[in-house]
Formats: structure tokens, C-alpha cells, sequence
């Protein structure tokens, strides 16, 4: 190969791959999550439905859907199931290129940020306050809250879903301790000595001998890894702190009341030595396996406690570490694209309205989660739902949402990793908080 | 009796309306056959690239009506921003240990199949195989391996005494660990080039140097090495740009670039800001600025190395 032709030809693959890394952005950088497509029905009206329910409920929420097609042979309906990262980034897209779905789910976090894009449709009109078919007293308070934007009324709630405990009850009970919720600690140094007569070494010394080796742990007592996100909102909350200032202008998460939320869960690791830390470690598995007695998951846990029948596991309360009670919720929430109308708009609005109805909200109970309207609630079955209807009352008692804010995603994106910052140990609670605020509040600012 | 006067005349030529000499002739059949492929690549690249440019200067958001000029405040907020240089470095580091193991476990496993020994195209096989596989199959598997709770490389290390490492979750390990799986995974491409340049050196040199008494060693440092500098850059060279953009590995073997932020790359950074805080302006700025540093390291690659290359 002559100098000239390798160095034509080697200049030559270094203009395209560097033209591939100035063309990102025309790109979806992240690897594409696949889409688990479902058609169903025949029906001549056709309508897209884009959601993010990756988990088993996903598949209750399909099942329904081939129901309600069945009863109503003249719709057919493509179900996308997008992971949530992945459709929010789609359907910001699918708005700028007009190829957006008919029907979509978002979080009621996310309603602030579509509303002031201008892209959602009124929903007011469903309610039977604007003359339509939803009880708007059937709706709690706190949930309608999370659908409503600038006075109008956006979204019709499919659930709760939110923060509770699963605990092994052969753990417990090997080690001495109760298994009924009532009996849960209220203080944080309690929750401390539960978590470390739970947490055995390999010679089968708990956390709270002085012979325990703390580099050799083969039963945590719990695990700070899973959505270490919504762990600090709850404990922010339970220590007297908040997210915003009350006009919404000032991220406050790095208060006294934030530092001490955050350095609690990092004691678990470092100072207790109760839980792994949380990059690396595998939470579900780990429950999976026997290796975690107190798993601080969520409702949409049941499933999979269902089907792990090697592990005899039930759920409890979030746990209490600050004097205030609280624990974190979201709502899947159906919205409609401005816009739509005819027969696609009346057929979306005839899946959202038969997913809605009393008896079909008690049926996507089965997914684990808790359904949004209160007359639902109260039809569940306690030897069928225990855990949906246990912590949907606390819930009800004392849940706390994500702020709502324009940029509520990229806020708790930033919080997320420093967050793991101090939770791994790379840097203290108070700097991480620190950065954290600093880097949410040039965010807050530019929104 | 047509069919057969072509075939006596060879293939028909490219007839045009005017006339012109051979070299024009081939220089217009060559733009046609890359015609296809320069009209998708302007249109996908070319135009997406000067789009980018664009874009840097605007504080531009997806779904907003206005997207307000804004000149170099995203650059000057980039150059501002820890975290970027913080991905930066980590960038480099990865890149860096990454270049090193695959030049040298390619141009080892280039040596180890061009042996005439027998299998040897099972064994070029079987060594290429793992280049094929996609990013999220690699990811998963590295994840898999990687495990402190599970994982094989732990379970093997626990037979000579070692304590499970929390490979992930350390921040020290996380970037070598991350490095390890790409060069498993990525050295097949370099591999391929150093079989390609091994045998276009002349054999006459080594039976030369056989003759002259020198050993395996030496032919391989005064011949072998000397005449593979041109592929080396070439390895190298596409290998900092291919390895600059990494991206698939730290984000799902690690799940988003942990722990905390200490496996962000660049790439990482650039999709946090323009796909997760949705700042497709800043975004550009980044991808523009990523683009500019990695001309800047392959104009000093090719200044360094090709003053020594033997071609």
C-alpha cells in the first residue's frame, strides 16, 4: 500500500467516524430499548397505545386490553410497551415528527412537563364535574392533584403505585423477631436494630455482636440499592425537609433535614454495615436468593413475590426513620395528544373509560398495584390484595408524589447519581446534596 | 449473434455524449458507484453534522416554540462544568487502557493464527466471534460475569482466596473492569487488520534474517514490528475514535454510568444532557466539542506516528 492510498484511506475512515459522533444528535444515543408490540382486536377502528409497563403489569394490562377488544369487536388497538426513559424520549420526538400515538401513559410527574408543551388534551370533560362519566369524588384528593396543571384536568388515573417493604418471614422469625406490621419501629435507631439482628456473617453472627465480621456478610438485613431516589424523597420528608421552597422557585433537598435523610442510609452501609452498598448489588436478586431479609421495593412487587414460593415473603410498611411518617407514590396516568378526534378519539376514550370502570380497576389490582379509584379500593379482596390494600392505605395516610415541575425528570436525574455518589461512598452526604442542589437548581432556573 | 459480439468485445464500456480520456472515464464510473452511498451520507450525516453546528448556538429544546439564539453560552457553560471534564478523563483513561489491550491482544492473536497450523481458520473464527455480538448482549453478559453477588469471575477468584469484588461498585475498578469486557470484546476488528498486515510482509526478509542467524525475538522486533507501523496507526488511530465514543458499556453493564457518575464517558454526558434533560442545544455543543477534541488527538497520532511509518 502506497503512503498516499493508506493515508487517503486512513483519513478517509477518520472523517466518518468522526462525522458518526457530530451526527449524535440526530440519533437516539442510547441503545433502543426493543418494543413488546401487541396487537389486539380486528376491529376496523384502530388505535396506538404507547405505555411503560415493563413489568408483569404490562402483561394484566394486555390481558384486559384483549377483553375489553373483545367487547368491543369494532376497535383493535397496537400496544407498545416502551421503558419509561426510553418513551419519554420517543414521544418528545413522535410530538416534534406528528407520528405520536393515539393514547399514552405517562406518570402524573410528567403532566407539568407535556401541558406546558402544549400537547396534551383536555380531559376536564370525562369528569362528571365537566359533565362526563368519572365521580370526581372517586378520585382521592392527592391523586386528582397530580393531574391537574395551570386549573385544567389532563389525565384520568389508572393507579398508585408506590413504596412499601417485603420482608422474609423466615428470616424474622430465625431471628427472634415479629412479623406483624404493627409491631414495625417508628425511629430510625430502631429500624438500625432490626436491620442488624437481621444481618448475619458467615459464622452466623449478627450486626450486633461484637464478633461480627462485617466483610463477610452472607444475610443483609436490608439494601439501599433499589430507587435510592424515591428512599431519600420518603426520608426527606419523614426528617421535616421538602424539595422546593413552598413558591417553587428553590431546590431545598440539601437542608439539615436532606443531609440527615441521606447520611442515614449511608450509615446503613458504613457505619452498620447492614446493607451493601448500592452500585453492584442486585436487590431482587438478592431477596430471590435468601441473601436480604428487608427488601424496600414497591407495590408492583406481588408478582414476583408470588411466583418466588421458595421464599415466604409479605409486605410491610414503608419504613419511619425521621419523626414524620411518609412514603413515596406515583400515578400511571392515561393522557390523550390535542388533537385527536372522531372515531380514533372515541374509541380512546372508550379503552380509557372501560379500564376505568369499578369492577375492571379491581382486575389490574392483580398487577400489584393499587387502583385510583376509591370504589375499587374498598372492592378488594384482603386474602387476594393484602399488600395493595396495606400500602395503599399508607398511601392515602401519608404519600408524597414527585415535585411537579417543568423539568421534574431531569431534576431527579441529577439527584439520582450524586445521590449514588454518597451512597457508594465516593463523596460525603453533605457535598453530594450540595452539588446536587447546585446542579437542580441551574436546571430549575433555565426552566 | 449480438450475445456472442459482446462477449468477443468484453464488457460494454460507459458511453458518453461527449468525448473524454480514460482517467476522466474511471474518476466519472467511480463517482457513480459511490453516488448511492455519498447521497445517504450527506443527507443522514453530512447534513445532521452542519445541523449540530447549528444547533450548539441555540438554547433549543425539543417541544418549545422558540429556541433563542444564545452564541457560544453553551460552550462556555461546558468548559464550565466539572462533570464534563470528570467524563472527560474518564473518557481518555478507558480509551487509553482500552487502545493498549486490544492493539496488543489483536497483533498477539494476528501472530498466534497466521501459524500454519491446522484449524487455523476455526481459529479465526472462533477469536473473531465475539466482535459480532451486539453491545446489549455484551453488556449483559459482562454484567453477569462482573457480579460481586453472582458473577463467574468472582466465583473463580474465591478458588485462590479472593473475597468477592465489588467490581461495579468500586469506583476505582469500574473503568478497568468496563475495559476488560470491550477488549474482549473488540479485539477481533484489530486482530483481522494485523492478519492483513503480517502477510504483506515479504518472507524473504525473515529467511534472510534466518540466514543472518537472527531468532524468532529479533525478526519479530527488527522486521515484524518495524514494517506492521502503518497498521499499528491505523489500529490505533480507529481505535481512540471508536473507543472515545464509548457509550453502551458503562450504561447498561454499569446501569447509567455508576457508580454515581464515576463511569461516565462523554458520550454518557452528552445523552444525559440532550436525552435526559432534553437540552438538545447544549447537547450539540457537546457532540461538536467531542468531535473537535477527537480531531485533535488523530492529527497528533498521525503527526507522532506516521514520522516513523514505513510504508
Amino acid at each position: 500500500m502506497s503512503k498516499r492510498s493508506f493515508s487517503a484511506l486512513a483519513l478517509l475512515a477518520i472523517l466518518l467516524l468522526s462525522f458518526s459522533v457530530i451526527s449524535v444528535q440526530a440519533q437516539d444515543a442510547a441503545p433502543t430499548a426493543t418494543p413488546n408490540v401487541a396487537e389486539i382486536g380486528s376491529g376496523g377502528t384502530h388505535i396506538s397505545f404507547w405505555n411503560g409497563l415493563t413489568g408483569s403489569d404490562g402483561v394484566t394490562l394486555n390481558e384486559m386490553l384483549t377483553q375489553f377488544a373483545a367487547e368491543n369487536p369494532d376497535v383493535s388497538v397496537t400496544v407498545e410497551i416502551i421503558a419509561w426513559n426510553t418513551l419519554y424520549q420517543k414521544l418528545q420526538t413522535a410530538f416534534v415528527a406528528g407520528t405520536y400515538p393515539d393514547v399514552f401513559m405517562l406518570h402524573a410527574s410528567e403532566v407539568p412537563q407535556y401541558a406546558s408543551f402544549g400537547v396534551l388534551r383536555d380531559m376536564g370533560d370525562q369528569y362528571t364535574s365537566g359533565g362526563g362519566w368519572l365521580p370526581d369524588e372517586d378520585i382521592s384528593a392527592t391523586t386528582m392533584s397530580g393531574m391537574v396543571y395551570d386549573g385544567v384536568t389532563y389525565g384520568i388515573p389508572l393507579d398508585n403505585h408506590g413504596r412499601g417493604l417485603w420482608i422474609n418471614k423466615t428470616m424474622f422469625e430465625a431471628a427472634g423477631l415479629s412479623t406483624d406490621p404493627a409491631t414495625a419501629p417508628t425511629t430510625y435507631e430502631g429500624w438500625v436494630e432490626l436491620f442488624q439482628k437481621l444481618t448475619l456473617d458467615a459464622n452466623g453472627n449478627n450486626a450486633l455482636s461484637p464478633d461480627f465480621d462485617p466483610a463477610n456478610v452472607v444475610q443483609w438485613g436490608y439494601t439501599v440499592g433499589e430507587w435510592p431516589n424515591v428512599n431519600f424523597l420518603a426520608a426527606l420528608y419523614q426528617n421535616g425537609g421538602s424539595f422546593l421552597s413552598e413558591d417553587g422557585s428553590t431546590i431545598t433537598i440539601n437542608s439539615e433535614a436532606g443531609i440527615t435523610a441521606l447520611q442515614q442510609a449511608v450509615d446503613l452501609v458504613y457505619t452498620y454495615h447492614v446493607s451493601p452498598p448500592s452500585a453492584g448489588f442486585d436487590t431482587w436478586q438478592g431477596f430471590g436468593a435468601g441473601t436480604v431479609a428487608v427488601l424496600p421495593t414497591g407495590t408492583w412487587y406481588r408478582n414476583q413475590s408470588l411466583l418466588q414460593s421458595d421464599i415466604d415473603s409479605m409486605a410491610w410498611p414503608n419504613w419511619q426513620w425521621g419523626p414524620n411518617q411518609a412514603t413515596w407514590f406515583g400515578t400511571h396516568t392515561f393522557m390523550l395528544p390535542v388533537g385527536l378526534e372522531g372515531e380514533k378519539l372515541d374509541a380512546a376514550l372508550k379503552l380509557i373509560q372501560w379500564v376505568s370502570q369499578t369492577e375492571n380497576q379491581v382486575i389490574w389490582a392483580s398487577s400489584g398495584q393499587v387502583p385510583a379509584r376509591l370504589s375499587a379500593q374498598a372492592a378488594l379482596n384482603a386474602e387476594e390484595y393484602p399488600s395493595n390494600i396495606l400500602l395503599g392505605q399508607t398511601f392515602g395516610a401519608y404519600g408524597i408524589q414527585d415535585p411537579r415541575t417543568t423539568v421534574t425528570q431531569e431534576l431527579l436525574s441529577l439527584m439520582d447519581a450524586s445521590l449514588q455518589e454518597a451512597l457508594n461512598g465516593i463523596k460525603p452526604a453533605d457535598q453530594a446534596l450540595n452539588e446536587a442542589a447546585q446542579l437542580m437548581q441551574e436546571a430549575l432556573d433555565r426552566a | 449473434m449480438s450475445t456472442m459480439n459482446q462477449r468477443l468485445d468484453g464488457p460494454r464500456r460507459l458511453s458518453l455524449p461527449f468525448s473524454v480520456n480514460l482517467k476522466t472515464r474511471e474518476i466519472i464510473a467511480a463517482y457513480i458507484f459511490l453516488a448511492p452511498f455519498l447521497i445517504f451520507f450527506s443527507i443522514f450525516f453530512v447534513r445532521a453534522a452542519i445541523s449540530s453546528v447549528s444547533i450548539s448556538f441555540h438554547d433549543w429544546r425539543l417541544l418549545r416554540p422558540s429556541t433563542p439564539y444564545v452564541g457560544l453560552d453553551n460552550y462556555i457553560d461546558l468548559f464550565d462544568d466539572d462533570i464534563w471534564w470528570a467524563s472527560v478523563q474518564h473518557t481518555v483513561y478507558f480509551a487509553v487502557m482500552t487502545v493498549t489491550g486490544t492493539t496488543i491482544l489483536g497483533l498477539a492473536a494476528a501472530l498466534a493464527v497466521t501459524r500454519p497450523v491446522r484449524g487455523q481458520g476455526f481459529y479465526r473464527v472462533l477469536l473473531y466471534i465475539p466482535q459480532l455480538m451486539s453491545v446489549g448482549a455484551i453488556g449483559l453478559i459482562w454484567n453477569w460475569l462482573l457480579s460481586g453477588q453472582f458473577g463467574v469471575i468472582n466465583y473463580l477468584l474465591s478458588f485462590f482466596g479472593v473475597r468477592p469484588i465489588n467490581w461495579l461498585g468500586d469506583p476505582n475498578l469500574v473503568l478497568p473492569a468496563l475495559s476488560l469486557a470491550t477488549i474482549w470484546w473488540t479485539f477481533g476488528f484489530p486482530m483481522l487488520i494485523f492478519i492483513a498486515g503480517l502477510q504483506g510482509i515479504p518472507e524473504h526478509l525473515y529467511e534472510a534474517a534466518k540466514i543472518d542467524g537472527a531468532n524468532g525475538r529479533q525478526a519479530f522486533w527488527y522486521i515484524t514490528l518495524p514494517l506492521l507501523r502503518p497498521t499499528i496507526l491505523f489500529v490505533t488511530v480507529t481505535g481512540v475514535i471508536g473507543h472515545f465514543q464509548v457509550f453502551g458499556q458503562p450504561y447498561i453493564i454499569t446501569g447509567g454510568g455508576g457508580p454515581g457518575r464515576a463511569s461516565w464517558t462523554v458520550i454518557i454526558y452528552l445523552y444525559q444532557n440532550a436525552w435526559v434533560g432534553f437540552r438538545m442545544g447544549y447537547g450539540a455543543a457537546v457532540a461538536v466539542t467531542i468531535a473537535l477534541i477527537m480531531a485533535i488527538i488523530t492529527a497528533f497520532q498521525f503527526f507522532v506516528i506516521s514520522r516513523r511509518v514505513e510504508y
